[in-house]
């Protein structure tokens, strides 16, 4: 198709269109910043009610494995990014291998998670009134827990969102829908998934690293 | 249209751009989880290990928003949507903390900490630090150098 073909009939011209949906993408980011700001503010508030047991519960979870996560995450927005780049160079097998790269890490980022998940279960560290440590008994502990898990959930839930609409880019990429003239999903899809990573960027040191 | 000649710009700036910058910006950040983990190791007393990961992870977001997200090459009402979110997550989670922070002696779950201020009198312009310790009623009074070692302090009348 040609990219003046894409252009629904209430903008201008393409350039016009791509600027409305960058900003709307922008707009839906900020309130999904909001949304995992609402969590950031229990973790604020109860890391300062429980400091102590806040810096010993964390020293249950795996720093090491919240490392490699991050690595993970960190290196599946750089395929996103070059998936983009090649993408608007009109390199649609490229930015579709890219993209299946990075689908690969964002499976594999599940994965780790459900092994520190289903650890932190088998040692009774779970979230709210079923918390069953026998170690760990430090008053706000359970806290500590109940925040991990809904704001490592909520994030995961938002990988496999990204996941998903991913793939779909991905299998347009592949067969060579997008090229300089229009090649919005990609970026918009790049945009979401940055977003995914620039979550886990704080919320690694704040539950890993206190 | 007046935003042509803008966009057009903007679109020969990424068209022109070279992949070599997403690399440079992933060692860096790379680069930074390595200074993050290491920085936590060492244990730094307790306001600063909290500032120096959060300036760590700012600055790693900085990075992903700026070049990975493009807002380095677009302009205008992205960025001000992006600092605004900004502001306004400092507001919420600052001035939530900050209740927490200002709460009176007890009124905190857990003996948390408070800034140990006293409520005000009734002639509130007269500025009060914390009261003594034998006045307080949570902390027990120190025993007086008359009295034997090991009796307990007199139960307050009922």
């Amino acid at each position: 198709m040609q990219p003046e073909a894409y252009v629904a009939h209430h903008f201008p011209n393409l350039r016009q269109q791509e600027h409305a949906a960058r900003l709307g993408m922008w707009l839906f980011l900020a309130t999904e910043i909001l949304l995992f700001a609402g969590l950031f503010t229990a973790y604020s508030v109860y890391r300062f009610l429980f400091s102590d047991a806040f810096k010993a519960a964390s020293e249950r979870l795996s720093a090491p494995l919240g490392t490699l996560n991050t690595v993970i995450l960190i290196t599946s927005s750089l395929t996103v990014a070059l998936a983009h780049h090649w993408a608007h160079h009109g390199r649609g097998k490229a930015a579709a291998v890219s993209l299946l790269v990075t689908l690969l890490f964002a499976a594999s980022f599940l994965v780790i998670k459900g092994f520190e998940w289903t650890h932190d279960f088998h040692e009774g560290l779970l979230p709210g009134r079923y918390y069953a440590s026998t170690e760990l008994t430090v008053t706000g502990a359970p806290m500590f827990f109940t925040v991990y898990f809904l704001m490592t959930g909520l994030h995961g839930l938002h990988v496999v969102v990204g996941m998903v609409v991913l793939s779909v880019i991905m299998v347009q990429c592949w067969l060579g829908r997008y090229d300089h003239g229009y090649v919005t999903p990609v970026e918009l899809g790049g945009m979401y998934w940055h977003l995914v990573d620039l979550i886990w960027i704080f919320l690694y040191p704040l539950l890993y690293l206190i | 249209m007046a935003t042509t000649t803008n966009s057009h710009s903007e679109h020969d700036r990424m068209e022109h751009a070279r992949a070599t910058r997403y690399w440079v910006v992933w060692v860096a950040l790379l680069a930074g989880t390595v200074a993050t983990f290491l920085l936590s190791r060492v244990h730094l007393p307790s306001p600063f290990n909290l500032l120096v990961a959060l300036f760590i992870a700012c600055t790693k977001s900085a990075l992903v928003v700026l070049f990975f997200m493009h807002l380095w090459d677009h302009g205008g009402a992205n960025r001000l949507v992006f600092a605004t979110s900004i502001v306004f997550v400092t507001l919420l989670i600052g001035l939530v903390v900050l209740d927490n922070a200002t709460r009176f002696t007890l009124t905190n779950p857990g003996r948390g900490p408070t800034l140990q201020m006293e409520p005000p009198g009734p002639d509130i312009l007269t500025p009060r630090g914390p009261p003594e310790p034998a006045t307080r009623p949570d902390v027990p009074p120190v025993a007086e150098p008359g009295r034997g070692a090991g009796i307990p302090a007199p139960e307050p009348a009922r």
